[in-house]
Formats: structure tokens, C-alpha cells, sequence
């Protein structure tokens, strides 16, 4: 047996590992601690690789964990064991996830280089990756129920890291509160389908379901639950407040949660939900969920002073792009529509994920070294920081016009996709993508002139820490990298993710 | 139907090549102007209208929320209203969940 198929146990085995031995290599010092968070952060990058490079050369492998033949059938007795995908959906969706993870653990090393409790904190950071790797490689509802609560769990207490600070405290109780309604409602909704049919396995779900009132109740439950979890207007409300609120160099992470719920959405969609829902019924709530998204995330950010708070709306405002993109490709899935303008839609949907993880990571580092280097995060009173903190103005600038879908970065090749294939949807779909781009533009445009032009007022006394700087750069070379080869990103990362879920380019 | 697919011909590496070649053209007649630059009285110096700037400069940079205040104050009736659903209250945070809840499941009774 090839050891390249237990993959997807090490990509959650190795977190797991690490998250218990860095409170332990923690007592030594800090120097054996931070060794320990990156040997571990590290080796699931690796195995991520990995993963990838057996994916995408020999294709994709369901892994029956604890199995005599892990990659065998599912049989009677493999039926309640639980199951992983690496296929290249879930590759698309790890390569996010421990992108921004490295930038944030880089990160995280120079910010919170004198914080107390450091221990902690990167066992809870191991503990969100292992979650959100958990919840975007499982193929059981149950074994999802499990992931997503260790994912809330673990960005919870990241969330409240700061507990001498109420509001932290305050944003990481109403955190807490909606992943518990959605995770308790999760549970229910699994209860409907076991209930119902037996199984948990997503595919022998998604061979069973046949558009019952029990499936239709299940169906709604998941897709609103993880919308909510994916910070889905009108369900927004408690990402800017934890992403606000959450340690500077976490932000991303957290965020990083939000689109593990979107991926595990996708996957539902299509491979489970598909057989009890006409396509253009689901697709048409994407497309509302996510034309609200876009346009009240962006109205809301107009009126953020606070550099954080204006992110995280953005951040909602970009998660509406994907789910209207997505769900444009939905509704037209068996029809001649699919083949004109469908699957390129779900083309701009998939490869704005990778991208949004990636340049979101990158506004919000940015901001972090603004507050870290100036001790403020009030737009009111920042200014003249390009004067002194040259390399944050130069990656800031690089995220800022990505996410504004400037050519020739890496969002506007995204949005690109999805402007031409909601258009031939729907004309009013593109408008609005197009007019939030816009403002999206001119937000950005007011951070960058607020914060780093205007006169040198001597708030900054230079650069922020080189461990900082270089998980800026590390983000900023992935964005130019997608930027130049956005058609070897579909073709070789979003295509295969396709197909994965049954559904051509 | 589009004629043209755009995404078949977005090149960025090309429209790097082209915005450079564009920009060396500027610079060549740029170039071509009068290169005798004599620095008079005034010349280069910063321009608030027609006054020198003050000492103190705290004052010239425009803070984040007064950017874009026309914009938001013309459509107060559109951001006050929104402004104001967002209470920070996490009941009201639930009460979205099970009332966005209440229509997908409604919108998918009545779809099938």
C-alpha cells in the first residue's frame, strides 16, 4: 500500500500532534516552543503539498480512516468509519487554508514576540487548522459536526486571546453563542439525515436523498448554518466584531474559517444536495445570499473608521462574490446555459476562494503592522505612514488592488470570470459585482490615503519586525504569482477542483 | 451572447509589457520637454489653495470619516436604516439566523 494514501490522516493527525506538545515544549522555553509550532505547522504544509502533487498527477482517493484498505469500497463494515476526500476540491481548499496559515504563524512570530500565554495560543492556532483542515477533507456529516466544533472552539478562544480587553471578550461570547445555535442545529440536521436513511457518508447520502420534506428541512438547516459560519449577510454580524477583536496576526486565520464553512458548502451542494433540490432553486438562494453580502458588506465598510472593522466588511462583501458566482454555475448545472456561461462562473467563484484567502491575509497583516507600529487603529488619526514603513506600503498596496480587482493582480483575473458569466445570467448580477467592485476600490483608496499618505507625523519610528515583513512578502508573492498565470491556476488548481465535484469546465 | 470571451484573451504578462511600453513612451516625451529647471520663489513648493502650508500639518490630512462624508450623508436614509440593524446585540445576531433560516426553508417548501 502506498503511504501517499494516508495523507489526509497526517494533514490532521500532525496539528493535532503538535497543538499538545507546544504547551509541553512551552515549559523548556520559548525558543523550543515556537520550534515545535513550526516543525508542526510545517510538516502539515508538506503533507499539504504532497497531498496536492498525488492528486493532481494520480488523481483523487477517498480514505477510509482506521480501515483495513483505506482506499478499498465502503463496505458494511467500513460503513461508519470515518472518510476523508483528497481529491481536487479539498486540495483547492487545504492550499488556502495553510497558505494564510503560514503567513499568519510568520506573523504571529514577531507580533506577539512579548505576549504572555504564547503557549496557548499556538495550541489553539494548531488546534483552528486542524478544525478547518478537518471540516474541508471530511466526507461525513458527523465527522464534520466534530471538525466544525473544534474549529469554533479553538477561534473562539483565539478570538478572546486578549481577555484583559472586554470587547475581545465580548466578540468571542456572541462568536461562541452562533457557531453553538449552528452547531446544535447541525447536529439536528444530521439526526434528520441518519435518521432518514442510515448513513453519513456524503456520497451514500447524496445517492439516497430523493427531495423529502425530512431532506428538504436537513438541506436548509446545513446550507443557512454554514452560511451563517461562512459571515453570509444577513448573518454577518458577529465576523466584524471577532475579526476586529482577535489578535492582529490571527485575523486571517479566523477569516480562514469563514471560508472553510463556504468550501464544506460547495462540497454539500454539489455532491450531496444535488439529488433532492432542483439546481436553480439552491442556486437562486446563493445568488440572493450572496448579491446581499456584496452589497450590504460594502455599504457597511463606507461607514467603518476603524481599520479592522473596514476589512472584515470587505471581507463579507467578498464572500458574496464567491456564493453569487457559485451559485450562478448552480442553477445552470443540466442545462445548455452550463456549458456557455455555468462553468465559468463556478470557474470565477473557485478561483476568487484561493485568491480572497490569500489578499484578505494581506490587508490584514498590513493593518496589523499599521496598529502594531502606531498603537492606533482609528483612521481619524493615522496618516503619513509611507514615509516611514515603506514595505507595508508596498504589500498593502498589492492586497489593496487586488481585492479591488485591479488588472493585472490576481483578483481582478477572478472577478474577470465572474463579471462575463453572471452577466449572460443576469445583467443586473454584473452591474452590482461591478459597482461593489468600485466601491470596494474607493475603500481601499481611503485606508491607503488615511493611514499611509499625507505628511510624515512621526507615528511610526521605522519598518515592523523582519519575521512580520517576511510573511507579508511570503502572501504578496503568492498574489503576484497568481496574478501572472491566472490561466495555470484554473487550469492545473480550480479545473480539477470541478471535476472533483462531478462538474466539467 | 459575447462574442469575444474576455478570459481567452486577459493576458496580465502582456498588459505588464504594454503598460511599460506606454510608460517609456511617456518618459520619451517627457524627455523631449525643456530640461532647464530653475527652482524660483515658489516653484514646487506644496499648494493648499493658493496658501503656503501651515507648521503644524496635523491639521491637512482629511481623517477617514470625513473622505467620503458627502457620499454617506446624501444617502443617510439609505445608511441610517442599515447602520442601525447592526446593534452589536447577539440576540439580534440569532434572530437573523433563525429568520434567514425561516425563508430558505419556506423558499424551498414552496420551490419543490
Amino acid at each position: 500500500m502506498n503511504i501517499a494514501t494516508h495523507l489526509p490522516s497526517f494533514i490532521l493527525g500532525i496539528p493535532l500532534l503538535f497543538a499538545f506538545l507546544t504547551p509541553i515544549a512551552n515549559k523548556f522555553s520559548k525558543e523550543i516552543r515556537n520550534a515545535v509550532f513550526l516543525t508542526g505547522l510545517l510538516l502539515t504544509g508538506l503533507f499539504v503539498g504532497l497531498m496536492a502533487y498525488e492528486v493532481y498527477t494520480t488523481g483523487g482517493w477517498v480514505y477510509i480512516f482506521g480501515a483495513q484498505d483505506p482506499v478499498g469500497e465502503l463496505t458494511t463494515e467500513s460503513l461508519f468509519r470515518i472518510t476523508f476526500v483528497a481529491d481536487g476540491f479539498s486540495t483547492l481548499a487545504t492550499l488556502t487554508i495553510i497558505i494564510t496559515a503560514i503567513g499568519a504563524a510568520f506573523y504571529s512570530l514577531g507580533y506577539m514576540k512579548e505576549s504572555p500565554g504564547m503557549g496557548k495560543y499556538y495550541t489553539l492556532f494548531l488546534l483552528t487548522l486542524a478544525g478547518v483542515n478537518g471540516m474541508v477533507l471530511t466526507s461525513d456529516l458527523f465527522n464534520l459536526f466534530v471538525w466544525f466544533e473544534v474549529t469554533s472552539i479553538a477561534s473562539c478562544a483565539l478570538v478572546a486571546y486578549h481577555n484583559e480587553r472586554g470587547k475581545s471578550v465580548e466578540a468571542a461570547l456572541k462568536y461562541m453563542i452562533i457557531s453553538v445555535v449552528g452547531g446544535l442545529l447541525l447536529l439536528v440536521s444530521i439526526g434528520l439525515f441518519y435518521g432518514e436513511y442510515g448513513v453519513l457518508n456524503y456520497a451514500l447520502i447524496g445517492d439516497s436523498v430523493h427531495g423529502s420534506f425530512i431532506d428538504l428541512l436537513a438541506i436548509g438547516i446545513i446550507m443557512v448554518i454554514l452560511a451563517m459560519k461562512a459571515s453570509s449577510v444577513p448573518m454577518h454580524m458577529w465576523a466584524p466584531d471577532a475579526y476586529a477583536e482577535a489578535p492582529e496576526p490571527i485575523t486571517p486565520f479566523i477569516a480562514i474559517t469563514s471560508l472553510g464553512a463556504l468550501f464544506v458548502l460547495f462540497r454539500l451542494i454539489f455532491f450531496v444536495f444535488r439529488g433532492a433540490v432542483e439546481p436553480p432553486a439552491l442556486g437562486t438562494i446563493l445568488i440572493f445570499l450572496g448579491v446581499l453580502s456584496m452589497f450590504v458588506g460594502v455599504s457597511m465598510a463606507l461607514k467603518q473608521s476603524d481599520i479592522k472593522r473596514l476589512i472584515a466588511y470587505l471581507s463579507v462583501s467578498q464572500i458574496g462574490y464567491m456564493m453569487m458566482a457559485v451559485g450562478v454555475g448552480f442553477a445552470t448545472l443540466d442545462t445548455a446555459d452550463y456549458g456557455s456561461f455555468g462553468a465559468m462562473a463556478i470557474e470565477g467563484g473557485f478561483f476568487h476562494m484561493i485568491n480572497d484567502g490569500v489578499y484578505k491575509a494581506l490587508l490584514f497583516l498590513s493593518a496589523a503592522a499599521v496598529i502594531y507600529a502606531t498603537k492606533i487603529r482609528d483612521l481619524n488619526k493615522l496618516g503619513g505612514l509611507a514615509h516611514n514603513m515603506p514595505y507595508t506600503t508596498f504589500f498593502f498596496i498589492i492586497g489593496a488592488l487586488s481585492i479591488a480587482g485591479i488588472p493585472p493582480l490576481s483578483g481582478f483575473s477572478s472577478k474577470l470570470l465572474i463579471y462575463e458569466s453572471v452577466y449572460l445570467y443576469h445583467p443586473i448580477l454584473a452591474i452590482i459585482a461591478l459597482v461593489v467592485s468600485i466601491i470596494t476600490l474607493a475603500l481601499v483608496a481611503k485606508v491607503f490615503f488615511n493611514a499611509f499618505l499625507g505628511p510624515d507625523q512621526k507615528m511610526s519610528k521605522g519598518e515592523v519586525p523582519s519575521s512580520m515583513l517576511i510573511a507579508m512578502g511570503i502572501l504578496t508573492a503568492v498574489v503576484i504569482l497568481f496574478s501572472l498565470f491566472p490561466h495555470y491556476v484554473v487550469s492545473e488548481i480550480v479545473v480539477p477542483a470541478m471535476e472533483s465535484l462531478g462538474v466539467g469546465a | 451572447m459575447i462574442d469575444i470571451v474576455l478570459r481567452d484573451i486577459w493576458s496580465p504578462i502582456l498588459f505588464i509589457i504594454v503598460g511599460l511600453l506606454v510608460t517609456l513612451i511617456a518618459y520619451l516625451f517627457y524627455k523631449l520637454g525643456n530640461s532647464e529647471y530653475r527652482k524660483t520663489r515658489y516653484k514646487g513648493d506644496p499648494f493648499i489653495s493658493g496658501n503656503r502650508p501651515p507648521k503644524d500639518l496635523q491639521g491637512i490630512h482629511v481623517g477617514g470619516d470625513n473622505l467620503y462624508w458627502g457620499f454617506t450623508h446624501a444617502l443617510k436614509k439609505f445608511f441610517e436604516p442599515l447602520v442601525k440593524g447592526h446593534t452589536g446585540i447577539v440576540n439580534d445576531y440569532v434572530y437573523w439566523f433563525v429568520v434567514t433560516l425561516a425563508v430558505v426553508l419556506v423558499y424551498l417548501y414552496i420551490a419543490m
